[in-house]
């Protein structure tokens, strides 16, 4: 898949940072800030990420599932398209599209074991017709790039291969932040290899100029992503699974709650 | 169907915009997952085929073959693969637009009027050929290569169509369902159980489209997997294991007695060495040693003469439900300057060929065609209008056993394995 990244529909939809960090003008009128937009979005990826366990998905589906979201939000706005729905749909979508199909039955009951919260709980004819709204937001382009198997590659490349699991726990977290919308796969990958080799005081430097990429591009991308860990006081690098306890449970549902049309 | 609006039941004068573009007209047949009706798209003007996606039984949502087909087709922009102009829901349904198509490859090898000159053979195969390439370098294997998932634009192009069995194989070590191809297409690793393929199984069932160019007949029509490898061996020989080190070790691998080949020759009598030669490459057993679809387009036989047929110049069955008449009268400004030879000698070859025919029905098909352009004639010569084999049909009444297409068990173990729609409760 490596070989045709240049030529797919995933490289030409790239975007840039600013065009991402927009509230659709509806969300904004319900007083909705670009913070809470963000909140709410890491909170959907660990919402995916958590009924992804559930249902046991490879992290490749979980992946695709993130980023079928997160584009989604690109385009339509939360108060049209309820998060608590579109997350388990990007799931099922993901599924299918990655050929290991989880059955809407299983997400629903999964949904209704994990959250107490009943703004959650919906019926496998919501997921059935929020696919539908879905594929068309998504404009029918379901095929996803993952950083994932270049990771693998480069380490391999690099004599690295020692770093795999430090740097794949930091790809799995680069899908909290937007990164897969806005850079190749494989730079995402790099700049992940390079926080890694920092951290394990690995001397990469004659490696690094070998490959011939934009040195500043990873830089800048490794940047963000510890930036990333730093905005959310996140102790980075120790048990990244449980980073997230941070955003509080209030902080999240006062925000979704703007989004409730008034009666 | 269960479905409260049909086609069919619509009156066509009634002319109601589909969702606000399309006009729909009347109803194509019933496609692999749901009913295919032709329309105009009143933004280009052109004639499109809609296809409407029932939604998958048992509350699964789209369909998944369905969607394993848009996924591929909104990454595969080739002039040899059918193009997906649009999709969208409409009354609760899923609804595909991809160009319209006149005909297909099934088609015109059937039609006992057309006569294919090797050029027009070459033609056909080097635009198949070129259509898998261009899916084997994005890593897609198409999965279904048969002459009826090849379809025929009305501009003579050929494209790869059905791609609901397709998929990308870009993970080294993913085992797929060797239960893929209508029989007659399948190569032997399949059939002797691999979950291990690549591009080489489209590649194998191109070349048995190659074959059945030739011939006019379908090449290998196995009855059973056992018979199909039975087939095979019949025509190639069977196997030694220096050929192919791996057949042993495969999961339904089953020794069969040995039987040395009979020559490529006296298989196809009229084909040209280097057709021979691009068979036997691409009917190699080992899948490693098999030809590519890459390496195959730059085999001699495409650059040696005749010169492939451009595609607006090749025969082609009437399109369905349209009468002659109707065909572009412009069809000489779209083909260019194509005689080479003068007029005269043109007259004579196209006389010739009606005599060759020996069907007075044909002649207003066939004259009117040559008048205004004659296909391929004046590149290749006189012989380039000779049938590369004899027609087995119309020489000895020999009537070809119906194309097997996937058959039930096929189906449902498909299902079971790709699908996995719960099938039976």
């Amino acid at each position: 898949m490596a070989a045709n990244f240049w030529t797919s529909s995933h490289y030409k939809q790239l975007v840039e940072q600013d065009k991402i960090d927009v509230v659709h003008p509806i969300d904004k009128e319900r007083g909705l800030t670009l913070e809470e937009f963000k909140l709410i979005k890491i909170h959907m990826t660990n919402h995916i990420w958590r009924l992804a366990q559930h249902v046991k998905v490879r992290q490749r589906v979980i992946a695709t599932a993130v980023t079928y979201f997160r584009r989604v939000y690109t385009r339509k706005s939360l108060t049209e398209y309820d998060p608590r729905l579109v997350t388990p749909t990007c799931l099922y979508l993901a599924s299918k599209a990655e050929e290991s199909t989880v059955q809407a039955r299983l997400l629903v009951f999964y949904i209704k074991k994990m959250c107490s919260d009943e703004k959650y709980r919906c019926e496998i004819k919501d997921i059935l017709e929020m696919e539908m709204k879905l594929l068309e937001a998504l404009d029918y382009y379901l095929v996803v790039f993952h950083p994932y198997r270049p990771l693998l590659q480069l380490l391999q490349d690099a004599g690295m291969t020692d770093l795999t699991h430090i740097s794949w726990g930091l790809v799995n977290d680069t899908y909290k932040m937007d990164l897969i919308l806005i850079h190749p796969p494989y730079m995402i990958a790099l700049a992940c290899i390079y926080i890694a080799s920092v951290l394990k005081d690995k001397e990469t430097t004659a490696w690094f100029e070998e490959l011939r990429v934009d040195m500043n591009v990873v830089k800048n991308i490794a940047i963000e992503i510890l930036d990333f860990y730093d905005f959310y006081r996140v102790e980075a690098f120790k048990g990244m699974a449980e980073s997230f306890k941070g955003i509080s449970d209030e902080k999240i549902n006062a925000a979704l709650h703007k989004l409730t049309p008034k009666p | 169907m269960t479905g409260s609006f049909s086609a069919v039941e619509e009156d066509p004068s009634q002319s109601k915009l589909v969702a606000d573009r399309y006009l729909k007209r009347e109803l194509l047949g019933e496609g692999t997952y749901g009913v295919v009706f032709k329309a105009i798209d009143t933004k280009s003007g052109k004639t499109v085929a809609i296809k409407r996606i029932r939604l998958g039984k048992h509350k699964e949502g789209v369909n998944f073959t369905a969607l394993r087909e848009i996924k591929l087709l909104k990454e595969l922009k080739d002039p040899n693969i059918i193009e997906l102009i649009d999709a969208f829901p409409y009354k609760g349904n899923l609804h595909l637009v991809f160009e319209f198509m006149e005909s297909d490859l099934e088609a015109v090898i059937r039609d006992r009027n057309i006569v294919l000159s090797p050029g027009d053979i070459k033609s056909y195969l080097q635009m198949t050929l070129k259509g898998l390439a261009y899916c084997h370098k994005k890593w897609v294997l198409h999965r279904d290569m048969k002459p009826n998932n090849l379809l025929i634009a009305a501009d003579g192009q050929l494209k790869l169509a059905d791609f609901g069995l397709a998929r990308i194989f870009g993970s080294p070590d993913r085992r797929f369902t060797h239960q893929v191809f209508a029989r007659w297409y399948r190569a032997p690793e399949l059939l002797f159980g691999t979950k291990q393929y690549g591009p080489g199984v489209d590649v194998w069932a191109a070349g048995c489209i190659f074959a059945e160019l030739l011939l006019r007949r379908p090449f290998l029509q196995g009855s059973s997997d056992i018979d199909q490898l039975g087939k095979i061996f019949a025509a190639f020989g069977t196997p030694k294991p220096f050929q192919w080190p791996e057949m042993v070790y495969l999961p339904d691998y089953v020794e069969y007695q040995y039987v040395s080949p009979p020559s490529l020759r006296s298989l196809f009598p009229m084909a040209s060495d280097d057709a021979l030669d691009l068979i036997s490459k691409m009917f190699t057993y080992d899948p490693k040693a098999r030809i590519s679809t890459q390496q195959a387009l730059e085999h001699r036989y495409f650059s040696s003469i005749p010169a492939p047929t451009k595609p607006a110049l090749l025969p082609r069955p009437p399109p369905k439900g349209e009468s002659l008449n109707e065909k572009p009268l412009d069809l000489n400004l779209e083909c260019g300057p194509v005689v080479l030879s003068p007029p005269r000698k043109l007259r004579r070859v196209t006389v010739n060929h009606v005599g060759f025919e020996g069907d007075t029905h044909n002649n207003t098909v066939r004259g009117d065609v040559n008048d205004k352009a004659p296909r391929g004639v004046a590149e290749s010569g006189l012989s380039g209008l000779m049938p590369m084999s004899i027609d087995l049909e119309a020489v000895f009444g020999y009537t070809a056993a119906p194309r097997p297409k996937l058959n039930s068990v096929d189906r449902s173990h498909l299902k079971r394995k790709l699908d996995l729609e719960p099938e039976f409760k």
